[in-house]
Parts: C-alpha cells; structure tokens; sequence
C-alpha cells in the first residue's frame, strides 16, 4: 500500500510493482567454509526485526527489475529514505 | 405507518414501488430504503438471533443496523447480508431476511435454553472433537447470515485508481462544508467527496423539520457542490453510495461505490458495472465521518421496535415513517427531547425519561413539557416488557451516588408500543485507528473522539465531539482551512469561533451503569451476536481483563458490527465491572474493512480469462488441432497428453510413452526457463550458484546443473549450454524461471557486483522441439545435413549449430527420458514450422508427439527428480541421492555449501528420496499417500507415483526418514479412501531409479 521511489526509475510509483527483498545489509561471509556454525546461522537465519527505522532491500520487480535500499518506519510505514546500492546513505 | 404531515423531498408519493420481503408483496415510495419502506408498511419482524432465537427488528437507520441483515435478488445477482437501511426501494426488488423470523427452526427451539448458553458456552461444550463433528453442520447452519451464493456472479465490478490533494469522507453537514470550503479557495487542488448514503446531508434532514436555516443551508450546499461537479468535473469528483471502508499507509483510501443502478435488475439488465471499488491516494484526508447513537441499557432491550431515537427521527423526519403511536423517548442528553418533539408535531404520542436529575437540564425539559409532552427527569427504565414487540417498560428513580448509579424505590409500568432510547454518541473512528491512530475518551462528551495530531489527517464534525450542524460546518471550514495551508494554497488561515457548549451539545450524561441493571438477565450490548452484559461479567470473572480479551471471548463487535453499536457500552459494562474508568479500559482495534466488501468487487475485472496471465508456445495451435488436453504450469498452458477417439489419460500416455521408448516422440519443450548469461565472469558465476563445476566446460558442451539457496535446499535444476566462453544459456524448470531469474539478479546487484556479468530471460524468444526414442538420430540426419550425427562424434551433453529445414537452429543432445534425444531450439516464430517438418519427416517412424504425464512417467522411470514435486524446499542434494553433483572442492563456497557441513543436514532420520514397488504390480499408489511405520506413526509421503507402460508396473517415488538405509525392505503405505476409510498397500522400498539403470539407452540401438 506504499509509494516507493525507485532510485533507478526516478519516480514514485505503487508498492504492486515492487517485492520486498528482505533486510539490508545482510553482507555474504567471505570465507563461510571458516566460520562457526552459528556465525553462518546467524548469517543465514537470524534478522533484526526492528522496531522503528529500517534498511530493508526492495526490488522494482514489474519495472527495472533493479534491487535498492528502502529506510523505512516499522511502526508508522512511512519511507524516509531511498538509496541505491553503492550510494551513499550517510546523509 | 406513514404520516401524512411530513412533505419531506427525500421519497416521491406520486411513484408507489412494489416489492417483495420474506415472500409478501409490499408498497413503497421512490426514494425509500428497504427499512424505511416496511417501517411503513408496519412490517417490523426482521430475524431471529443467532445464538438466543429472539426476535428482531430494526435498531437504526443507517450503517449501524445490527439485526437488518437481509440477502437481495436471487440466482447470479443473490447477494447476501446486506443492511435493509442501506438498500435504496427499486420496483420490482426481492429480498429475504438472513433469518427469517418467521420460522420455526432450531433457534426457536433453542431459545428457552438460553440461559443455559452464556459466553464461551460453545468453546466449553465443543472443545471434545467427536461431539462438535456430530454438530458442526446444523450449527454453521445458524450462523445468523445469510446462506452463501450457490451461483456464479453475473455482475460486472470496476477499479478505478484516483490521485487527489483532498479527499473527504463523510457528506453530512460537515463534510459538505470541508469540500465546498476547500473548492471555493483553491483553483486546481483536485477534491474527492464520498459519502456512504445515497444523498449528500447525513444527519441533517432529520433538523429540517425544526430549523429552517438547515433545510436552507443543505439545499444550497448540495446545488453548489453539484455546480463544482458539473463545471470544474476535471478536478472535484462527488461519490454518493460510496463507502470509505479501509484507510492503508500514505493515505491510501478504499472506497466501495454501489452504482445507483446497482441492484435493479430491470435497469442494469447485466451492461452497466455493478459496484467500483476506488483506490484513492490523497495527500490530504479530512474525515467528516460523523457519529453513530449508542443505544441505552435495560432488560430486554433487544424487543422489536426497541430503537435508537436519531433513527427514529431520522425515518420521521426523511421518509415520514415510524413504527408507533404512542412512543417513549428515554436517555441521557438532550438529542431525545428533539425526538420528542418531532414526533409531537405530527400529533404522535410521546413521553421523555431522561434518566438525568432535574437540575442542569430544567431549560429544555421545562420548554418540551410547556409544549405538551410528559417529561420524567431522574427516571431510569428497568426492563421492557413484550413477547415480539415492545408494549411497555418498567421504570424507577435513579440515582447518581458518587461516581457509580443506583435504581432506587419500586417501579412503576408504562405502556408503548415504541421505545427510542440515547445513551449518546460514539464518533465514527473507525477509519482513523486503521493506520494505528488511537481513540481517545472525552469526559466533556462521553465519548472516545480521534487522536487529536495526525499528519495529513484533520477530523471535523460530530467525529471530532462536534454535534450541532452549525457548529459542525463552522468546524469543517476551520479544517478546510489547515488543509489548505498545509498543502501551501493559503497562507493565512481563518479560524472562526464555534458556538458556545459545542463541545457537548448534547449535555450527554455519564454512561448509566447501575449494578441493578448490568447484573440483570437479557441486558443486551451487542444485538448482531448476542452478547450481554452478564457475559461480560462472566469472561471478568473467568480472568480476562483486557478488552480486547473480553471481546474475544464473548464476540462482542464481530460480524458486520464491527463494534458500531455494541462495544463503547461494552467497554463501559466493563470498566463499571472492574472499578476502572474508561480510558483504563481503552477501546479494542479497529481494523479494515468498516463494512462488507463484495468478493466481486475485490476480484473487479481480473476474473475469468484475466484472472492470470496465460501464456501459450508458438505451437499451440497445433496441440489444439491435435485434440490436446492441456494443464497449466507457471502460467504456460502446456499440452498433458494427446488422447486419440476413445482414449482416456492411461491410454493416451501408454501409447505415447512406448512410442518414445521404442520409436519416436516428440515434446514441445519452449516453455522451459531459459536465461542468457554473458559476460568473462559467466564461467565463475555459474560455478558459484550451482553445486557443481563449470570452469572447464568447453564451448559446444552442456551440462545439468542443481541450484541450492543459502540454506543447503534445493531450489531449481537444469540444463546450461556453454556458447563460448563468454556466453551460456541456462534453463530453469518451468514454473521456477521467474524466481530464479529474480534470485541470481539480487546475487548480482547486491553482494557481487564486481563481476562482469548480465542476465536476459529468453524463455519467450526461442522454441525448444525435443525428439526423443531409438529414431532420434535417424530423424535428424534427415531434417539437418550441415551436422554430424555420428555417436562418437556428437556426444550426449553436447550441443552443435546447424540449418534445420533451412531454419538456423541449435541442437542439443540432451535427454529428460533416458532414450537418445535432440533438442532442436529455433527462434520462438519458427516452433510452429520445425514442429510441423519434424511431423511430417517423423512419419515414417510413427513419431508421437506426447505431452507432460508421459514426460513425467518416462522421467520417473528413470528416477529424475521434479523440484517442487519430489522435493518441497526442505530436500538437499544428498537426501536426492545427489551427492555426486556437489563439488566441494571449488575456490568459492557455492550458494548452499556451507550449510551441508551442519550436522542436522546429515541426521540419519532426514527424508530421503526412495523409490516404492508395490507388491501388487497393478496397484498404482496415490501421490500424496503416507508410508508407516510398525508404530502406526507416518514416516514419509508419496511425491510421484505411476504405471509404467515399460516395465508394466507401477512405480513411485517417495519421501522417507531414513529411507535410504532402507532399500529392499518392506512397509506399508496407507491411503484414506472416502466412505471406505484407511487402505494399506504393502511395498518394497527400492532405488529411485527403475529402468535402464545402467544408463544404456541414451545413445540410441544404432
């Protein structure tokens, strides 16, 4: 029911175009053969959930089929940033 | 009956309408509800309830109505549970109540019962299995709704998607004056109104007998709010019979519109659409939704023509219908004595209790009683008397003692024949809370009034505690103004004055609690699900505190209620109960949809053919004329089997499987995934998404691939075409290619974006036509001489360009069946032309084109696996027996790899994928069926299961713990058959592969 800005596409557009794509940040182990088994668990199964402002992916799968980063409220839904990997998100 | 005083506009006495309700003809006027026209009609019975068998009639006039629940029209336009108030009269209209109080059914039966059935009484008695089975189905037959449709929906729905600056729920007086306020001092802003009735004014009509200046006010509004329609229609858009039902995030507003002509069949004749369900995105939302009247409490207050007083104005004042002659208003703030003296001015009998003391409240009582209506201040009604009907009431003195009540002294009995009761108003915050906002209690109105702060969101009108329509337009304007500014059309905002006391207009005393009336039978809160106030008390006292427990556990609020009427009194049962005061108690959730949506109306136009897509290869005509039997895989309509005259499937697929098996046949294979991988990292990112290697594989070769995701379980499997170095073509299966697609993608772009390489689906740009059994090779040497077939030198798993019937094509030599056989892939718009030249030069060897059942049988005969059908995302290589297509040894530590090291991954009780032979051969085991063990336990499932024409025998493939230790033992597979119970089919666990099992076949006899 949002109102995404696809960064890619450059428009906002309704939420039926995109798929949510999980947590972000979620980096890949280097070397996953040398870690624990619960490091590699935590990598695989474990996600914050939080409550409050969140990076999460999201992909413009009926569009430019391009993933990119969503900050957004879990309490109140409202989206306050938009960012495409590799950008910079610190501001 | 109908009163002849009132000349009200809103029905047309020159148009008599004829209808039918629960099999009586009756008459009506233009412009009546359903409800309005049998209050005249003095028709009052309306159901029996769902858990006591008593009998109702109307409460209300609006949306609010609980018991009125009726189904309209019959056959496809049979639409159940719809409000009677709701339904505007056409002639001709047929309806029938959800349960008709006239019969004599089991609720009847069961209603001298009822104090045998207090809350949590079907939870208690049904909790043992075998007595609710015995009951289940007379019960859900007593549902208190009406009977679900048997027919399809001959009606058509639209969506229709808005944007808009503003948009206004609610056409009362208030949000009449939010639009007309907002559109007289913007020029562009596009503005949305919707209103839920069939006629802009909302509660207004019921002042226009009294005060002229509304009646003025209205008609000028609705002609100058039809003016902005009519003239500036590219920006302001008017929707009556409109209901908002859900608010989402951002200000995404449903809204359902019944179509004037909606429900009349005479008039629609099936062209026009039924219903539009809105789907507006405002940057704006002014809610103007209004108050609904909460009614009193009292024993028995459930009695027919037991309603609430602004309803009973409402049908007066608009329809100039009403239900008695001699009539007692009773409540606790001004709104009854307005009632009251409406029904005096049309010489209608009636009496006020106003269950506050004299005192604060003398100015009106003393001026009603100076116009000639009897007027008893501090009086409460007990009990209503009446076996269907109300005829009279018991009342006595109460008593405010501190913060709680008492009734006090004997009662006396009054008689009447129809009871309007006020316990106040409950603003409609229904749509506020649905993003989360909370209600918060006024003490000043008694009432929970809208979180005051939201961000794009005003509230004005009685939702906001703002009762009188004066004030209310004063208040939309205000709002209107903040909107505007807000949205940087004004600067300066105008904030006008609202009269004095507007914010309790009504003097709404406190909610009237006393123990000697909540502790009484039959003192009804929520009629739609008969819930009293003793099973509040009971669920108190069985330990459930909070409301929304309470709630739960005596369903008050459910159904189409929704917690219109019921649950603020409820909520003031309950605190009264527990000693809390109401904002302790709070109020429970209120969540979408506000009112019945109509599946149709969800569905719109995506139903039938356009429910979803469905996609069919180039050459589907031709398995059409073959008298093909299709099934749907991922949207493809793939042919299932060619049945010839007389054939069944079992036939059809014996011929067509021994035909690839001996001869020839040939499969139409385009619908396989297929993605375009090129780039100098290819090599490395096929290595590292599937569990094998590919860095060696040379150009002109293929290769079978299996696709894990990060949690070691098989995702997807197929076969890769190495082009060049550069450049493969991966297949998928074919209901997988678009989440594979989609998962490599997100690989790419976001953990490894610095290797070169780029994905292009081209499932849709080639035909795959694959020639399968003995003959292949034959075939192809006629339909391609720039390629050379020999064995040796065009190998299994390998692929070569060649000109195929002067078509440019590559030919992979691949094989899903065992047999030798080509795949002969050409761009998509030649399939149907290669597949018609393969035919015609196949004829000599009685080629059979075949379809996926024999697919499915052949690939089973040889133990391949279909992912998504022998195994179900929780199946590693190694529990497919797979082990010898995982490469551990590569540099990068493949998707999945990781998690095989885990130790639950190798427990020996892991399903296993086993093959099953039934000791009698003839017997062909259900998929789905459980093998078990000695203990009776289920330990495992039947994934596929076959007769092979080959072996003739059956054949299956199974899920088993453990089964792989297992091979050659025997078990048991149990099948439940309907009407004969458990079968057991005794089998031999083998291995999964069950034909040419030393891989002999697949280079022909040649």
């Amino acid at each position: 029911m949002f109102l995404i800005h696809c960064p890619y596409c450059n428009e906002e557009r309704e939420q039926e175009e995109f798929s949510p794509a999980g947590e972000a940040f979620i980096a890949r182990p280097e070397a996953p053969e040398d870690i624990s088994d619960e490091a590699w668990a935590d990598y695989v199964f474990y996600r914050t959930n939080h409550k409050g402002d969140h990076w999460e992916q999201w992909v413009h799968s009926n569009g430019c089929r391009k993933y990119f980063m969503v900050e957004r409220s879990t309490i109140t839904h409202e989206i306050l940033k938009v960012a495409a990997f590799g950008a910079d998100i610190s501001e | 009956m109908r009163v002849e005083q009132i000349t009200s506009h809103q029905i047309d006495r020159s148009k008599p309408l004829t209808f039918i309700f629960n099999n009586k003809k009756y008459k009506g006027f233009e412009g009546d509800t359903l409800a309005s026209a049998l209050i005249a009609n003095d028709a009052l019975l309306f159901a029996r309830s769902f858990k006591y068998g008593r009998k109702r009639g109307l409460m209300a006039a609006g949306v609010e109505e609980p018991n009125a629940l009726v189904s309209l029209e019959m056959g496809g336009r049979y639409t159940p549970n719809l409000k009677a108030t709701e339904i505007p009269l056409y002639d001709g209209l047929s309806a029938k109540s959800a349960t008709n109080p006239h019969s004599f059914d089991l609720r009847a039966f069961i209603k001298p019962l009822h104090r045998f059935m207090p809350a949590g009484f079907y939870y208690k008695t049904f909790i043992k299995q075998a007595v609710w089975a015995k009951v289940e189905d007379s019960l859900r037959a007593l549902s208190g709704f009406s009977e679900a449709p048997t027919q399809e929906d001959v009606d058509v729905y639209d969506h229709v998607h808005h944007h808009a600056e503003v948009l206004i729920v609610g056409g009362g007086a208030a949000g009449m004056s939010a639009a007309l306020e907002v559109l007289k001092n913007s020029d562009s802003e596009r503005v949305i109104l919707v209103d839920e009735r069939a006629r802009l004014g909302g509660e207004l009509f019921n002042e226009f007998a009294s005060d002229e200046a509304a009646a003025i006010w209205h008609e000028e509004g609705v002609a100058d709010l039809c003016g902005f329609a009519k003239e500036q229609s590219d920006r302001f858009t008017m929707l009556t019979r409109a209901t908002a039902y859900a608010w989402h995030d951002q200000n995404y507003v449903e809204v359902l519109e019944t179509h004037a002509t909606g429900e009349n069949l005479s008039l629609t004749n099936g062209s026009q659409v039924r219903k539009t369900l809105h789907k507006i995105r405002a940057k704006k939302v002014i809610l103007a939704t209004g108050a609904h009247e909460r009614p009193m409490l009292f024993e028995a207050n459930d009695l027919t023509n037991i309603m609430l007083s602004q309803s009973v104005r409402r049908y007066l004042n608009e329809f100039g219908a009403v239900s008695g002659k001699k009539v007692v208003v009773y409540g606790n703030n001004d709104s009854i004595y307005q009632t009251a003296q409406d029904l005096h001015r049309c010489n209608i009998s009636c009496t006020v209790i106003d269950v506050r003391s004299a005192g604060a409240t003398n100015s009106i009582a003393d001026k009603t009683r100076q116009g000639g209506i009897k007027v008893m201040q501090g009086y409460a009604i007990v009990k209503a008397h009446g076996s269907d009907k109300v005829d009279g009431i018991d009342v006595a003195l109460a008593v405010r003692q501190g913060v709680s009540w008492e009734v006090i002294g004997e009662s006396e009995s009054l008689s009447c024949d129809l009871l309007a009761t006020s316990g106040g108003f409950n603003p409609v915050v229904h749509l506020d809370c649905h993003t989360g906002a909370k209600a918060t209690f006024d003490e000043v109105s008694q009432a929970f009034l809208p979180q005051k702060e939201r961000p794009n969101r005003q509230t004005c009108g009685a939702v906001s505690g703002v009762g009188a329509w004066h004030d209310a337009v004063i208040d939309a304007k205000n709002k209107a103004q903040l909107t505007l500014q807000s949205l940087g059309v004004v600067s300066e905002v105008n904030n006008a004055e609202l009269g004095e006391n507007h914010s309790n207009y009504y003097n709404v005393g406190e909610f009237f609690t006393p123990a000697a009336i909540i502790e009484r039978p039959k003192v009804f809160l929520d009629l739609q699900n008969d819930v009293t106030t003793l099973d509040v008390a009971l669920s108190i006292r069985e330990g459930y505190r909070s409301i929304e427990h309470i709630k739960r556990y005596t369903a008050m609020g459910f159904g189409t209620d929704q917690g219109k009427t019921g649950n603020i009194n409820g909520i003031a049962v309950a605190a009264a109960i527990l000693g809390k005061t109401m904002p302790e108690v709070g109020t429970t959730t209120f969540r979408p949809a506000y009112t019945g949506v109509d599946f149709g109306a969800l569905a719109g136009r995506e139903n039938g053919g356009l429910f979803d897509p469905q996609r069919y290869t180039t050459i589907h005509d031709s398995h059409v004329a073959k008298g093909a039997e299709f099934e749907v895989v991922g949207q493809w309509y793939r042919p299932w089997y060619y049945p010839k005259t007389g054939e069944n499937i079992h036939q059809a697929v014996h011929r067509e499987c021994l035909a690839a098996r001996t001869s020839l046949g040939m499969m139409d294979a385009s619908t396989l995934g297929k993605i375009d991988v090129q780039g100098p990292d290819a090599r490395e990112f096929l290595s590292r998404v599937y569990t094998n290697a590919w860095m060696k594989l040379a150009p002109g070769s293929c290769r079978y691939g299996l696709m894990c995701n990060e949690k070691g379980m098989i995702i997807d499997d197929g076969v890769s075409t190495c082009i060049g170095d550069n450049h493969f073509i991966m297949t998928t299966t074919t209901g997988g290619a678009a989440s594979v697609y989609s998962t490599l993608e997100m690989w790419l772009q976001t953990e490894w974006n610095h290797l070169d390489v780029h994905l292009n689906s081209v499932t849709d740009h080639y035909s795959t036509i694959a020639v399968v059994g003995p003959n292949a090779r034959n075939l192809m040497k006629l339909l391609c001489q720039d390629v050379d077939f020999d064995r040796e030198s065009f190998k299994f798993m390998q692929w070569r360009p060649g000109i195929v019937c002067g078509v440019s094509a590559r030919i992979m030599r691949i094989s899903f069946s065992g047999e030798l056989a080509y795949e002969i892939n050409v761009e998509a718009n030649y399939g149907r032309y290669i597949w018609d030249q393969v035919a015609t030069v196949g004829e000599k060897w009685n080629i059979t084109p075949y379809g996926t059942e024999s697919m499915h049988v052949l690939r089973a005969e040889k133990g391949y696996i279909i992912v998504g059908q022998d195994t179900d995302g929780s199946m590693t290589p190694a529990d497919v027996n797979m082990n010898w297509i995982v490469a551990n040894n590569k540099p990068f530590s493949f998707i999945g790899q990781r998690s095989f090291s885990i130790a639950a991954l190798s427990a020996e009780n892991r399903f296993q994928l086993i093959g099953l032979l039934t000791k009698d051969a003839s017997v062909v085991i259900p998929e789905g069926a459980h093998i078990i063990d000695n203990g009776g336990k289920s330990v495992g499932y039947v994934t596929s299961s076959y007769f092979s024409p080959m072996l003739g025998r059956s054949i299956a493939m199974a899920q088993m713990q453990g089964g792989l230790s297992k091979v050659g033992e025997t078990t048991i597979v149990k099948i439940v058959q309907e009407k004969q119970g458990l079968k057991e089919i005794p089998c031999e666990i083998s291995s999964s592969v069950f034909y040419d099992i030393n891989g002999e076949r697949v280079d022909g006899n040649d």
